[in-house]
């Protein structure tokens, strides 16, 4: 046990989970290295860092590294820590191993908007598509909030709910639109189904560095408080935690960092789900682990984006594919140890 | 007892009215008279008693099939599981029976509806017996977090695989898009004759093992101290699960809601006693995808909208609205 303290931020923790944050720390690291200077043009690793960070160091690395591969792999890193935080929180919240932000209905949400504009607009542009996306989750995100919304604050059963029934809402008027429209559009609108990295810039860095920026502090601030209502809510009571303020704060902070991810990427899938799932594995806790849950997020996606972009060119999928390839095995392996008497 | 017999008559009187309203309302409304003769006195040579035996009738039965089978698996989910949020399509049965059909698709050999069917079907289960050979071995504690684990794992990895295809196959995603949004038209009764005494013998079975799954429900040790082998109990009614849920996806296509929605809501009127359960979410899942496919019918004319997506949009509304009123029930 220890505990790394900064005023009231108290972070406490066990001596394997710190060591499992420092691993995937690592992990993340390396791969983001290998993401930045591997690829159909190779660029050394020192060259890629300093167009990484805006140096220039010459005309290919200046334009590969630092408009295309760099916020592409920031944004998938800011994503994926985006989602395994979003993800964390609400399985603790709700006590539920499988709740997760991709069945409370914003990724339906986003993509009835993405949609709803190909489907309007034919020839829509990837930006105007991109903000209706954004539409679609934030409003998804304000209804099911507004539904779940009781005197005394959030229930968080309540909660997923009111977004799985909104959520089964967005989704068939999806599939509705998508039997209305030419078939090639309705192509095209798949992929907006499928969370992308493809194409990202530095502007959708910065969304996300800011979304990410003003919520995880936040989340960070309430972190004891998860992890104690998760003892039982008179229990949480007895140590002098706000239950009510805290929960309801925490569900915002959840909601939204997963309508931000999907503004951003669009429904990446699974990252979610899995990622505060492996770092219970890995880390042994037995509730919740926020900052090991967001490396594990960021260290997924981002493999995940690197597989993806690494595929031969018939098997160019959007990452969100690859994410359920790289993260669905994995977990079925483990739940298939599990099952023959290893750790659960 | 009294107020539970009371809900039963109730959902089974919503559930007959819902049936004339399925023989009588639809792009050529036909008074309940005709629909009477239709079934007691057929004469072949009438246009409007043919429309409500060959065209009404076959699409009346394939819903009641399917929204019984699905309140019933959903039912029977949610006890396995203790989550109230638990689904038939935890087990990949939606995902399995997607793929089955998106590939038949695409190598041509499921473009018909009689296809489509069996394959639906065998996709389906083997989805189910997928996750439950990896989620479910023995009867150790925390079996049914591991199941769901695992369905969601396997469900993610089946429909990326789907998705990959449709992406580079435009063809196959005209058909699939008509096939996902669930739909109770353009078969023929005998395309699922077949599955007609799988969902009733699966549904009696569900009823008499019902007890038993209760008393799993109630915890293990309390379970065993009572007597029932868990581990028999849990593959029964997997088996019993897979085979409702693959049967209405095979006859209606994936269909989200009912499963998850009706036995929600049955829970709230007939408390958490199983065999009451089973009986009222039969009823009610098959009233209410009756009613959704007669909305569907009448709500774009000169169009129809396909039952997956009234079911979704319609209980949705509702569920979200009972969300908010309701007390939660946990299990």
């Amino acid at each position: 046990m220890r505990i790394l303290r900064l005023g009231p931020l108290g972070i406490t923790t066990h001596r394997r989970t710190f060591a499992v944050g420092l691993a995937l720390l690592a992990l993340l690291a390396a791969l983001l290295l290998f993401a930045l200077s591997a690829g159909k043009a190779d660029i050394g690793v020192l060259d890629s860092l300093r167009a990484a960070v805006g140096i220039p160091v010459g005309a290919p690395a200046d334009f590969i590294v630092g408009q295309v591969r760099a916020p592409r792999a920031l944004t998938a890193v800011l994503v994926g820590a985006m989602l395994g935080l979003s993800g964390a929180i609400l399985q603790s919240l709700t006590r539920n191993p499988l709740a997760s932000p991709d069945f409370i209905g914003i990724s339906m949400g986003a993509g009835t908007g993405a949609v709803l504009t190909i489907w309007l607009v034919t020839a829509s542009s990837l930006w105007v598509t991109a903000a209706a996306a954004a539409a679609g989750a934030l409003a998804t995100a304000a209804l099911i909030l507004a539904l779940s919304w009781r005197r005394r604050g959030i229930v968080p059963l309540r909660l997923i709910l009111a977004g799985i029934a909104v959520g089964f809402v967005a989704q068939a008027t999806t599939q509705y639109l998508l039997t209305r429209m030419d078939v090639h559009d309705a192509g095209n609108a798949l992929a907006w189904l499928v969370g992308t990295t493809t194409g990202r810039t530095w502007t959708h860095v910065t969304v996300a560095a800011i979304v990410m920026a003003v919520l995880a502090p936040i989340v960070l601030w309430n972190a004891r408080a998860l992890r104690t209502m998760e003892m039982g809510e008179d229990t949480a009571r007895g140590l002098g935690i706000a239950v009510g303020p805290a929960r309801a704060t925490l569900a915002v902070c959840s909601v939204l960092l997963a309508a931000g991810a999907v503004a951003v990427t669009g429904p990446v899938g699974f990252i979610a789900l899995v990622a505060p799932a492996l770092a219970l594995r890995v880390t042994r806790n037995a509730g919740a682990t926020l900052i090991p849950s967001a490396l594990m997020g960021a260290t997924l996606l981002l493999a995940a984006d690197q597989l993806a972009q690494q595929m031969p060119a018939t098997l160019q999928f959007p990452v969100g594919i690859f994410t359920a390839v790289v993260g669905a095995p994995y977990l079925l392996w483990l739940v298939w140890r599990a099952s023959r008497g290893g750790p659960a | 007892m009294r107020t539970r017999a009371l809900v039963t008559l109730a959902a089974a009187a919503v559930l007959l009215v819902a049936v004339a309203l399925s023989l009588a309302i639809g792009s050529r409304s036909i008074d309940l008279g005709t629909v009477w003769e239709a079934i007691v006195r057929y004469d072949p040579t009438d246009p409007l008693q043919q429309i409500v035996r060959e065209l009404r009738a076959s699409r009346t039965v394939i819903g009641l099939l399917a929204g019984a089978a699905l309140g019933v698996a959903g039912a029977l989910m949610q006890a396995l599981t203790r989550n109230p949020f638990a689904d038939p399509g935890l087990l990949g049965i939606n995902a399995g029976a997607s793929l089955a059909v998106v590939l038949g698709l695409s190598t041509g050999l499921a473009t018909g509806f009689a296809a489509q069917v069996p394959l639906a079907f065998i996709g389906a289960g083997l989805a189910a017996v997928i996750v439950y050979a990896i989620g479910a071995r023995g009867a150790a504690a925390g079996a049914p977090v591991r199941l769901a684990l695992a369905g969601v794992a396997l469900t993610a990895l089946i429909s990326s695989v789907t998705y990959a295809v449709l992406m580079v196959d435009d063809a196959t995603l005209d058909q699939f898009r008509l096939w996902v949004a669930g739909s109770l038209t353009g078969r023929q009764a005998d395309d699922v004759a077949a599955l007609v005494p799988v969902v009733l013998v699966a549904i009696a079975a569900a009823l008499v093992a019902s007890r038993q799954l209760e008393a799993v429900a109630l915890g293990e040790d309390t379970a065993r101290s009572l007597g029932v082998r868990i581990g028999g109990v849990r593959t029964v009614v997997i088996v019993l699960v897979t085979l409702l849920a693959a049967a209405a996806t095979a006859a209606a296509g994936p269909i989200v809601f009912v499963g998850l929605a009706v036995p929600h809501l049955a829970r709230a009127l007939v408390g958490a006693s199983l065999p009451w359960l089973v009986i009222v979410s039969a009823l009610g899942g098959a009233a209410l995808m009756l009613v959704c496919d007669v909305v569907g019918r009448v709500i774009a004319p000169p169009g129809e909208i396909g039952v997956g997506i009234t079911t979704a949009f319609i209980g949705g509304i509702i569920f979200a609205l009972m969300a908010r009123r309701m007390k939660v029930v946990e299990l």
